[in-house]
Formats: C-alpha cells, sequence, structure tokens
C-alpha cells in the first residue's frame, strides 16, 4: 500500500496542481495596470507559481492523511473528537464560563468601539443560528430563506416604531410574531416537500421576500430603505448627548459623563440577552414533547405518522418557533442600524446562517457558537484582504468539512435519560 | 359478532390498472392473532397500508369495534388511524429513529398524551407539576415495557446502535407505548435468529392475552405464523384464496399451490 498511495497521491498532486495553474494563472498572475495611460498585462508569475505550490503539496497531505485513516471512514479525525469529548465532558462549565466572560466582555480593556461592534455582530449570527437550528437542525427541514424571516422582523419593527412610535419592548414581540406568522405562511406550502425539493421553494420564499421589500414603495420605501428607526432607550431614557427639552437621559439620570460607547454596551446586552432566551428556550423545548416530535420527524417522517404524531402541526411549530426568533434578531438589528434596506438580506446571509448550523454540528447549540466565531472571526480577519474575504470563508467551511465531516460539534445528548439503571 | 374487532368488507385497491387488492373481506377478533400471508406482491403491506392510512383503499370498508364503538378506518388518513382510531403499525424494513435513544423512541410514541399534558408546550415550558408528574408517567411506561424486552439497561443508548433483534422488538413496544386497540405487524420475524423468533412469539402473545391488544400479523416465517395465529388468511394476486386455523391453512390444497405451484 505504502509506496502505491504515495505515487497515487503524487499523480493526484499533480492534477491538482494543474488545475490550480488554469484557476489562478488567469485570476492572479495576469494584472492589467495602466502604465502612460495604456492599459498593459502585467503577469506575476511568483505569486502563481506560489499558490500552485500550495495547491499541490496541500492535496499531497491531505490524500495521505485521509488514506490513512481509510478504515474509518466517516469518522472524524482524533484531534477534532478529543476537543469534541473535552466539551463534552465540561460543557457546563466551559457554558457558564463564555456565559461570564460575555457579560464581564465590554468592560475588558481592549473592548474598544471596534471589538464591540464585532462581538454585537456575532452576538447577532450567533441568535440566528440558534433560531435556524430548531428548523435545520431540530426538525431537519433545510430552509435555506431564513433571511426572510429576519427581514420580516427588521422591517415589521420598523414600521411599527416609526408610525406609532412604540418603544422596542412593545415592537419587539410584535415583530416576533409577524415574522413567526410568515414561519406558518411559508410552512404550508412546502409541508409535502423534503430534502432538496423543500430547500429550493424556502430559497425562493427567501427571494420573495426581499423583492417584495424591494417593490412595495409605499410601504418599505424600496431600494431606498427606511430610516430614522427610532434607537432604544434604557427603560425610556435614551441615549442622547442633547436631549429634547424635558426628557432625562440615560447619563443624566446616572450621573455620568456622557459617551456612545454607553449605547454600543447597552445594545450589546441586549442582543446578549436575546440570544440567551433564545438559547434557553431551545433547550428547554428540545426536551419537550414538541422538541422530541421536530427530532423525530427530521429521524423519520413515516414512522412519526405511524405513531400519531401529527407531521404537519409538527412541522410548523418548528417554522413558526425558528421565524420567530430570526423576527426577534431582525428587529435588534433595525434598532441597532437605525437604517435597514433590502441590501441587508440578500442570499448570502441566509448562506452563512445555514453554513454556521451546518457547521456547528446540527442541532448543537454549543457548535452554533463556535462555528459563529470561527467563520464571522474569520470574515473580520480578513477583511482588508476585501475580495478574499469569502475566499477565505469557502476555505474554512472546506477545513471543517475535512476533519469534522458532521459538523464541529456532532454528538447528540438525549433529550430525557433513565440513569444508569432505571 | 361482538368480538369482532377488525372487519374488512371488499376491500379493494387499485393503483391506475394494478389491482393490488381485490375485493379482500376479512375479519380479525379482539383476543386472535390474525395472520396474513401469502407469497412476495401477494398485496398484504398493501393491506396494511390500507387499514393505517397511509392508502387511500379504492373500494371497500374498513371497521374497527373500539369498545362496541365502531370506527370507518376510511374516515381516517395516516397519522389520525392511530392518534384516533388506535391502530398502530410497525414497519417491514424497520422504522426507529435511529440518532435518537431508545427510550426518546418510547416517548415520541406517547407523544399525543404528553402533547396534552404539556399544554401544548406552554405548560411544559413553565416545568408545571402535572406535566412532570405526566412524563415520569411515561417514562415509567415505557420502562414497564423496556423491562419486558430486557433493553432496560440499554434505554439512553441510540435506537440505531441496537442488535438487529432488539430493534424490531423495540419496534413493536414501541407501538404498543400508543396504547393501540389493533396492532400491526409487518413481518416482524424477518431476518431473526431461531432464539429471537422464540423471544418473539412470547412477546406478541403477552400482548394478545395480557393485554388484549388485537394482532394483525404479516409473515413469512412459518414458525411463527404456525406457532401463534388464531386465525389465518391467505392472499394470493391481491385476492383471498384461504381463511382458517393455522392447522387447516398448512393442509389447504389452494394454499400449497400458491406457494409451491402446480403440476402441469
Amino acid at each position: 500500500m505504502g509506496k502505491d498511495l504515495i505515487q497515487k497521491s503524487l499523480k493526484d498532486s499533480l492534477f491538482t496542481g494543474i488545475i490550480a495553474l488554469a484557476l489562478f494563472g488567469p485570476i492572479v498572475g495576469l494584472r492589467t495596470v495602466a502604465k502612460n495611460e495604456v492599459l498593459v498585462v502585467e503577469p506575476k508569475w511568483f505569486v502563481v507559481l506560489l499558490i500552485v505550490a500550495f495547491c499541490a503539496v496541500g492535496r499531497f497531505f491531505i490524500n495521505i492523511y485521509t488514506y490513512k485513516k481509510e478504515k474509518r471512514r466517516g469518522e472524524s479525525s482524533s484531534l477534532g473528537k478529543a476537543i469534541s469529548n473535552f466539551l463534552d465532558e465540561k460543557g457546563a462549565q466551559i457554558a457558564i464560563a463564555a456565559i461570564a466572560f460575555s457579560i464581564i466582555f465590554p468592560f475588558m480593556p481592549f473592548a474598544d468601539r471596534y471589538w464591540m461592534d464585532i462581538a454585537i455582530m456575532m452576538m447577532t449570527y450567533i441568535m440566528l443560528g440558534w433560531g435556524l437550528n430548531i428548523v435545520i437542525g431540530l426538525a431537519g427541514l433545510l430552509d435555506l430563506g431564513y433571511v426572510a424571516f429576519y427581514a420580516v422582523g427588521a422591517y415589521s419593527y420598523a414600521l411599527f416604531a416609526i408610525h406609532f412610535g412604540w418603544s422596542f419592548w412593545i415592537c419587539l414581540p410584535i415583530a416576533g410574531l409577524f415574522a413567526g406568522m410568515f414561519g406558518i405562511l411559508l410552512g404550508f406550502p412546502v409541508l409535502r416537500l423534503r430534502g432538496d425539493y423543500l430547500a429550493i421553494v424556502t430559497l425562493a420564499f427567501g427571494e420573495m421576500i426581499r423583492i417584495l421589500l424591494l417593490n412595495w414603495y409605499e410601504l418599505t420605501k424600496g431600494p431606498d430603505g427606511l430610516t430614522g428607526i427610532p434607537r432604544p432607550s434604557f427603560f425610556g431614557l435614551p441615549f442622547k448627548r442633547y436631549p429634547d427639552e424635558g426628557v432625562e437621559t440615560f447619563h443624566t439620570f446616572f450621573g455620568l459623563e456622557y459617551d456612545p460607547m454607553q449605547r454600543i454596551i447597552f445594545l450589546y446586552y441586549l442582543i446578549l440577552i436575546l440570544a440567551l432566551i433564545t438559547n434557553a428556550f431551545t433547550i428547554k423545548i428540545r426536551r419537550l414533547p414538541v422538541g422530541r416530535a421536530w427530532e423525530a420527524l427530521r429521524e423519520d417522517e413515516i414512522a412519526c405518522k405511524s405513531l400519531g404524531v401529527n407531521p404537519r402541526n409538527t412541522k410548523l411549530t418548528a417554522f413558526a418557533v425558528g421565524a420567530m426568533f430570526g423576527g426577534f434578531a431582525g428587529s435588534f438589528f433595525a434598532t441597532r442600524q437605525a437604517f435597514i434596506s433590502p441590501e441587508s438580506f440578500t442570499f448570502i446571509e441566509s448562506a452563512i446562517i445555514v453554513a454556521i448550523v451546518v457547521l456547528g454540528g446540527m442541532g448543537s447549540q454549543t457548535g452554533v457558537v463556535l462555528s459563529t466565531i470561527f467563520l464571522i472571526g474569520l470574515i473580520e480577519v480578513f477583511r482588508d484582504f476585501e475580495s478574499y474575504r469569502m475566499v477565505a470563508f469557502g476555505g474554512a467551511m472546506v477545513l471543517i468539512m475535512v476533519f469534522r465531516p458532521r459538523g464541529i460539534l456532532a454528538k447528540r445528548k438525549p433529550t430525557i435519560t433513565m440513569g444508569k439503571h432505571g | 359478532m361482538s368480538n369482532t374487532l377488525l372487519d374488512v368488507q371488499n376491500l379493494t385497491m387499485k393503483f391506475g390498472g394494478l389491482i393490488a387488492i381485490d375485493d379482500l373481506t376479512f375479519s380479525a377478533k379482539k383476543d386472535h392473532i390474525t395472520s396474513i400471508i401469502g407469497p412476495n406482491g401477494a398485496g398484504k403491506t398493501t393491506v396494511f397500508n390500507c387499514l393505517t392510512g397511509f392508502y387511500k383503499a379504492t373500494a371497500g370498508s374498513m371497521y374497527l369495534n373500539k369498545e362496541n364503538n365502531k370506527m370507518d378506518l376510511k374516515k381516517f388518513s395516516d397519522f389520525k388511524v392511530a392518534q384516533k382510531a388506535g391502530v398502530a403499525r410497525t414497519f417491514q424494513n424497520i422504522r426507529l429513529f435511529p440518532q435518537m435513544s431508545v427510550l426518546e423512541n418510547m416517548m415520541v410514541a406517547q407523544h399525543n398524551k404528553l402533547m396534552v399534558a404539556s399544554g401544548f408546550s406552554i405548560l411544559g415550558l413553565i416545568n408545571s407539576k402535572s406535566y412532570l408528574q405526566k412524563e415520569k408517567e411515561a417514562m415509567e411506561i415505557s420502562k414497564y415495557w423496556l423491562d419486558i424486552i430486557g433493553l432496560t439497561n440499554r434505554a439512553d443508548d441510540n435506537a440505531g446502535d441496537l442488535p438487529y433483534g432488539d430493534q424490531r422488538k423495540l419496534e413493536i413496544v414501541r407501538a404498543m407505548c400508543i396504547e393501540p386497540h389493533l396492532l400491526c405487524l409487518d413481518e416482524p420475524a424477518a431476518g431473526l435468529n431461531a432464539k429471537e423468533s422464540a423471544d418473539l412469539n412470547k412477546l406478541l402473545k403477552f400482548i394478545k392475552n395480557d393485554k388484549k391488544t388485537g394482532i394483525l400479523l404479516i409473515e413469512h416465517d412459518m414458525s411463527v405464523v404456525m406457532g401463534i395465529s388464531d386465525h389465518v388468511v391467505v392472499l394470493n394476486y391481491g385476492k383471498k384464496i384461504f381463511e382458517g386455523t393455522a392447522k387447516e391453512t398448512k393442509n389447504s390444497p389452494e394454499v400449497i399451490e400458491a406457494y409451491l405451484g402446480t403440476e402441469d
């Protein structure tokens, strides 16, 4: 096997190198530069050579690595396993530590505006991931249009807040309710669909909502977006340097100096609380009959029917509950940005959220957190490289799928246990 | 005829031009194990699919006597047959929830009861005492059945990790968790060894005698059929060709012909 393997791998890596050359040669190697007002092609063959060498060598090692483990294909690597076992054993402590860290995070010395913004963004994705985890991870319904509910939540929040002037805490449940209703609306036509077909229809649904928002100008202002969405206030105390006449603000009430960071920190805690509520809710409902029915439906719909489980209601509740949390996250997004437009709710958002759930390990709450940190963090780190960000994103996905084919945390814990001897 | 549990009259099922079941009439008694046998493709599983609402029968009637209350099975579509009429079934190719634990499989089978107890999740979310009590009861029921098939110590393992024979038994007791009046078993002995087959016979007799649940059985394994059936219905090409006790069936020339063919 040994010699044969190396020979095969070499052949394969040579092939990879050729493909890489064909791809990167034109993309990276040829660059047009304006010289004396004339466009000149400037080749950069050295960079291409580096990339091609990297691909070929990488392919070679991946080959050797995976062939070596052929007998236990499908299982994940030992390193991944060790991490997963560690997380399993110390799960509770790690969760507490992580929550504690996220609570003190805004007061860390390095937590400036930039880090806070990233933290808020990550927390939003974590919340969306947890919401979508109900639909994909538990109920096994591949929903590629989740961003639609995020959009419905954001727009209903914005419209209610702008037109009726209601406060955040009133608009939030309304937005969630609206999103949940849209979840049921989507749920009905797709009840009979599974797998690929379901994915296609949900994808179309996501686009429909976006196009609707784009074209219903009277209501949504179309591509101009909605501006002037009220910022959240701290139980009625606004975060403003120069408040309106007779209105007490957050900093005067607490006798603090005005600092724009106060609002950011408040937003951070807001999304932290919303996300933790989502998490607590999911953990709890998973152990209730409806949660078990979701998972049973993912496992075998026909068996569910034979046991008298109503698949229609079960699916609809999964869609509705998942959508509701998407709606909550959407209202947060609207109030944070104070401006929303259909631009923010494109398919790529859905794709990122699905990637977070799938790469985290379907149904795993901790997995969602880890993959969010990994994926969003990576996108952020590569911010300076602009167009290469998505390459890094794709590369991260490939890495996870190579080392952990069933997601970062694939192990599922039973929702109810008999204990050692009943 | 108060003892009749299931009464099937002139049941016909057509798929386009193909007649899968042709004018089938039979009945099953409350304290009986009624077997449906026949060569491959005789329409046995189709009968089950009609009874349990997976197919809509083209013609004929199916009535279930539930505590002297006659229920028309044709009125119920798929899951409602199990939920409302109390007809449970197992499948030819085992359909457990493989990634869920044995105990969870048993709990899902008690879904409807628990769903009501959890106030459609609202009482459950606030940890209401009455729900926790009901959940405990459901666990007791699960444990009771798992004790019977000897799987209590594997209750927390994934159902998909069990040996084949145990999966078969688990599927049967899981179906019993919905407290059915009629239990339809589709080839429960397929792929079992002699000992497992004997265990299965014991389990089915227990369900019949102690749980007073009527059993409708599709089976190829003649040792199971002959050992426990009170009544046998033989199908061939969708038609009933014989009906009688196990002994009568064994000696019936029509049945032998259907299985072994005739001399030309």
